[in-house]
């Protein structure tokens, strides 16, 4: 049902705008410490929810006036945007550039979950010392707490536009913004820099966190991360590292979110965002406001995952793993073990996927969660709607996966660095939505519930055993394909790409064939992974595969080390196993992982094995 | 020289994962220590729940909820005698809600024999992917807030008191249309399979009473802005709204409704019962309808007994969650003190139970067929002065 008359229109224009003001005060932050960093900074949705609580804590602890507390969140934000980059992304700055990143995941585990343990994950109400006064625009409204948050995103990015543009320290900024090394062979020092950026995007982090925790009147500890992925998808729109454009980003977004809202209705909102997010890469790669003429912000795919010498396992070391793998449940019975083992095995499946895309092509998926998700529903739906018996439909389902996940993809095949990471992040995301959305295929929020187990000649094979070895079979005939096809013409083809991949077009390799050929390859590897999954849950719906799974498997390649088929079972065996080893340590266990994935990065950044 | 470096590598990476893997066993050889423990009198022997819900991640809230409600009925329970002697205690496995973590823990809790029935977890899609492994193993998979319609379905070991949507829909509708006189009523609901179901549910009552349902509109588990979504359900021309929401997102709506100008009554599912829907909504919430199975104003001994407890335990009023949690431990423990804590006979214990105290239920009885409870009761109640109160029969539809 579609307005006809303009008076609505203008009711979502407004809203829209309202909603994009609030995404431009993360995504400022955000453009700011990717131009000088190159880095997608996870850890800055949880610097906006530290924010949120130093803000709570000053006006309800201490009392404080308003305009004193935004002072004290500034300084307190800053100091804590300055201990990141000293503590967590300093010491990595000679480690491929995927390390940071990962670091970045693990710095907003372990400030979410200390946040949790001080505060209790109770949301809270932080008080509002603002006028009440609401001025009437169409049909609705604006109120001051508006005005300032406009005021707010506006005015700092004003300020940081004199600073970079008028000041010292600011050209200094710019100058490592194009080249690190050429300004520190000019005198920039470069750290210092670096911490001065730390400390302005996080103080604005931090304000945002406390004005939006005020707008909704309500703070939490998890209330980073959904805020930090709207902040990313906007400054993308705005084009990377582009502060103006991050703004004018923002409100479009905020605009495509309230027109998808008119237009179809309140569930299709993300899904309208994240489709529109695919359309602007494909069309304006780096952004709507990126300058033809300038260069592309990212450097070639290759530079992003670092050389380094991989621990080659001699062959007689793997078969002995492989064969005391596969003896494990009969010297060893508890089905608990068992079970985690299982799991690891799994979601290897799904590491042993992402790590032939983002380890041997470069392309780092952070949506592989959706050819899971794929794989799961195609699979169920197949034996429940279609009457396929179970062992004929997880083959089947690795292959709509793959078909599915290919051509889902195929778009963002152009894109390069960070821009293939946020479309496919897009893309799991489009994944969950459409499953939540399309009622008729997929049973929408209800889910599909009663899948089969998998079954030999009627034999259910549900024990623990059997959803030990299950997995463990595909994951090792899986393995052993990937690794025959890595040291194949085919893999050093995947890895030229990798590498150069001007250079590889220049010798005749045809670069969309080979991804969507790695894409095909990963999305019947992790299909499979899903299917499997199903039968084994007996339930699925649109939350069993969220988007923090896509984190999961990029943490546990990369971990790992990148490209590397042991490597990626180690992380995942490593990744699964970590959480429930820790469960002595109840609600401290997730502080314990973080901190665990920080020291490994820090001390081992090309992963355990080694980039391949 | 290139096989030197890679040894030392390899010797370098060994020591690491080493290092790593002996902490790890540090802390995983605490447990089993633990649950060991020196042979004791199994006279003495503690009866054990096995509980698998969220402490971290995105629903912790949820599961500190359940903690509040299970400690403080631990503490009743074992007060009066516990289980013929032995206390009671409950082993609380964080899953964060993650199907991947709730299968490991039914494994676990199904292999480890001195659990004797479980509860939990939290949302379906981590609940029911468990559910095969309980069944399998005759564990009792007690789901206290799994209202999902087919929650039960996987076998005779999975029971559920959650209240019954199929029940709990016609009585808002009862309050909304007959008792408040709402006849266009738009409906805002999460898009999850409890919202979706709730919603099918009032629709069909609110039919059958006479009313029409101008506007459906589904949002996102974790969405904070709802301005273009009122839009949507202003442009129907409702004269009432009905919320299907959980406190913090039905708080959210109610004050950004009241702020998009939108005067009509507001009408919400009995999720909403907690002091942080008041918390978090401030004064837009005044004027808001409710019903709840559970209300402190409840003179019953039951009601009284755990709200004043918990009022001295935690210095808040109780919430929808911490008082389901609280009434699954009840239940559970008087179904094992009249059965013993054999687990089929826990199981054969539910289908047979009659007097159990309830604080939500006047009396649990369940459906050995489909394994649920029925006849919740009900308390209609409403917003005012930024408390719950009765409600009085104020606030009939003017038009």
């Amino acid at each position: 049902m579609l307005p006809t008359s303009l008076g609505p229109w203008l009711d979502y224009t407004i809203n829209g705008l309202v909603i994009g003001n609030i995404y431009a005060l993360l995504a400022v932050g955000l453009a700011l410490i990717f131009g000088v960093s190159h880095l997608i900074n996870f850890a800055h949705g949880s610097v906006y929810m530290v924010g949120a609580y130093i803000g709570w804590l000053c006006v309800t602890q201490l009392a404080l006036p308003l305009p004193v507390t935004f002072v004290v969140v500034a300084a307190g934000c800053g100091l804590l945007g300055v201990v990141i980059e000293r503590v967590g992304l300093r010491p990595l700055r000679e480690a491929p550039r995927i390390a940071p990143l990962l670091a970045t995941i693990g710095l907003s585990v372990v400030m979410d979950q200390t946040a949790q343990l001080l505060f209790s994950p109770d949301p809270r109400a932080p008080p509002t010392q603002l006028p009440a006064w609401r001025i009437a625009v169409g049909g609705g409204s604006i109120g001051a707490l508006d005005l300032l948050i406009a005021g707010v995103g506006v005015g700092s990015a004003a300020l940081l536009y004199g600073f970079l543009r008028f000041t010292r320290l600011g050209w200094a900024v710019r100058a490592t913004a194009l080249d690190r090394d050429a300004a520190r062979q000019c005198g920039v020092d470069v750290d210092k820099v670096n911490r001065t950026v730390f400390a302005i995007a996080s103080a604005l982090g931090g304000v945002s966190g406390l004005l939006v925790g005020m707008y909704y009147n309500t703070i939490d500890p998890n209330m980073g991360f959904q805020a930090g992925l709207k902040g990313i998808v906007a400054q993308l729109i705005g084009g990377v590292g582009n502060v103006p454009g991050a703004i004018a980003g923002s409100l479009l977004l905020g605009l495509i979110e309230s027109y998808g809202i008119a237009l179809f209705g309140t569930s299709y909102r993300n899904l309208f965002a994240f489709v529109a997010l695919i359309v602007i890469l494909v069309l304006r790669p780096n952004g709507l406001f990126a300058r033809a003429r300038r260069l592309p912000p990212e450097p070639l795919t290759g530079t992003f995952i670092a050389p380094s010498r991989p621990v080659v396992l001699p062959r007689w070391a793997v078969w002995g793993l492989a064969a005391a793998a596969l003896a494990l449940p009969l010297a060893v019975r508890q089905p608990y073990l068992l079970q985690t083992l299982g799991n690891a095995w799994l979601f290897a499946l799904l590491a042993l996927s992402l790590t032939l895309v983002a380890g041997t092509v470069g392309q780092v998926s952070l949506g592989h969660a959706g050819l899971l998700a794929i794989g799961a529903y195609a699979s169920a739906l197949l034996t429940l709607d279609a009457g396929v018996p179970v062992l004929l439909a997880v083959p089947l389902a690795g292959l709509v996966a793959a078909t599915l996940g290919t051509a889902l993809v195929y778009p963002a095949f152009r894109l390069r660095g960070h821009y293939v990471s946020i479309a496919t992040l897009a893309v799991g995301e489009i994944v969950t939505l459409v499953i939540l959305n399309w009622e008729s295929l997929t049973r929408g929020p209800i889910g599909v519930t009663g899948i089969p187990p998998l079954a030999v000649a009627g034999t259910p094979l549900v024990s623990g055993q059997w959803v030990y070895w299950v997995p463990l079979v595909v994951l090792l005939a899986l393995a052993a394909v990937q690794s025959r096809l890595l040291d194949s013409h085919l893999g050093r083809t995947l890895r030229a790409i990798r590498e150069d991949d001007i250079a590889a077009r220049s010798y005749g390799v045809e670069l969309d064939r080979y991804k969507a050929l790695a894409f095909a390859v990963a999305g019947f590897v992790a299909g499979i992974g899903g299917a499997l999954m199903a039968h084994f849950y007996s339930y699925i719906n649109h939350e069993t595969f969220p988007a923090p799974v896509s984190m999961l498997a990029l943490t546990m390649v990369i971990l790992g080390g990148l490209g590397n088929v042991a490597g990626a079972v180690l992380g995942a065996a490593v990744l699964v196993g970590l959480p429930e080893l820790f469960r002595a340590a109840a609600e401290y266990r997730m502080l314990i992982y973080g901190i665990v994935l920080l020291l490994l990065i820090r001390f081992r950044p090309q992963g355990l094995l080694g980039t391949v | 020289m290139p096989a030197l470096p890679t040894l030392a590598l390899l010797v370098r990476s060994a020591a690491l994962v080493t290092g790593a893997l002996s902490v790890l066993a540090a802390l995983g050889v605490v447990q089993p220590a633990f649950s060991q423990g020196p042979p004791a009198d199994p006279a003495k022997e503690p009866v054990v729940l096995g509980v698998s819900g969220p402490l971290t991640g995105q629903y912790a809230q949820y599961g500190a909820q359940w903690q509040r409600g299970f400690d403080l009925a631990l503490d009743q329970v074992n007060a009066a005698g516990g289980i013929q002697g032995r206390p009671l205690r409950v082993q609380f496995e964080d899953s964060q809600s993650d199907p991947k973590q709730t299968v490991a823990i039914a494994r676990k809790f199904a292999a480890d024999a001195r659990i004797v029935a479980e509860l939990g977890d939290f949302t379906s899609a981590a609940s029911m992917a468990a559910s095969p492994i309980y069944q399998n193993a005759g564990l009792v998979q007690f789901g206290f807030t799994n209202s999902h319609p087919d929650f039960t379905r996987s076998g005779d070991f999975i029971w559920s008191n959650a209240l019954n949507q199929a029940e709990e829909m016609p009585v808002l509708a009862d309050y909304a249309v007959t008792a408040l006189g709402l006849k266009r009523i738009a409906v805002l609901f999460i898009n999850n399979d409890w919202g979706r179901t709730s919603k099918d549910l009032f629709a069909k009552a609110a039919k059958e009473r006479g009313a029409e349902l101008v506007g459906a509109e589904g949002y996102l588990a974790d969405e904070k802005d709802f301005r273009s979504a009122l839009v949507r359900v202003r442009d129907t021309r409702p004269d009432g709204i009905v919320l299907v929401s959980y406190y913090a997102d039905g708080a959210q709506i109610t004050r950004q409704l009241r702020e998009a100008g939108l005067a009509q009554p507001v009408v919400a599912a009995g999720s909403v019962y907690s002091p942080k829907f008041l918390e978090l909504g401030g004064a837009a919430v005044d004027g808001v309808h409710t019903t709840t199975p559970f209300f402190p104003g409840d003179p019953r001994p039951v009601v009284q007994g755990f709200v004043k407890d918990y009022v001295a335990k935690y210095g808040a009023e109780p919430d929808a969650y911490s008082s389901r949690a609280y009434d699954a431990l009840l239940l559970l423990a008087t179904v094992i003190r009249q059965s013993g804590t054999d687990r089929t006979a826990v199981r054969d214990g539910l289908a047979t139970v009659k007097d159990a105290p309830s604080v939500v239920y006047g009396t649990v009885r369940f459906d050995p067929q489909t394994r649920r409870v029925d006849k919740p009761l009900s308390t209609r109640l409403v917003v005012r002065n930024g408390a719950f109160a009765l409600w009085d029969g104020a606030g009939k539809a003017a038009n």
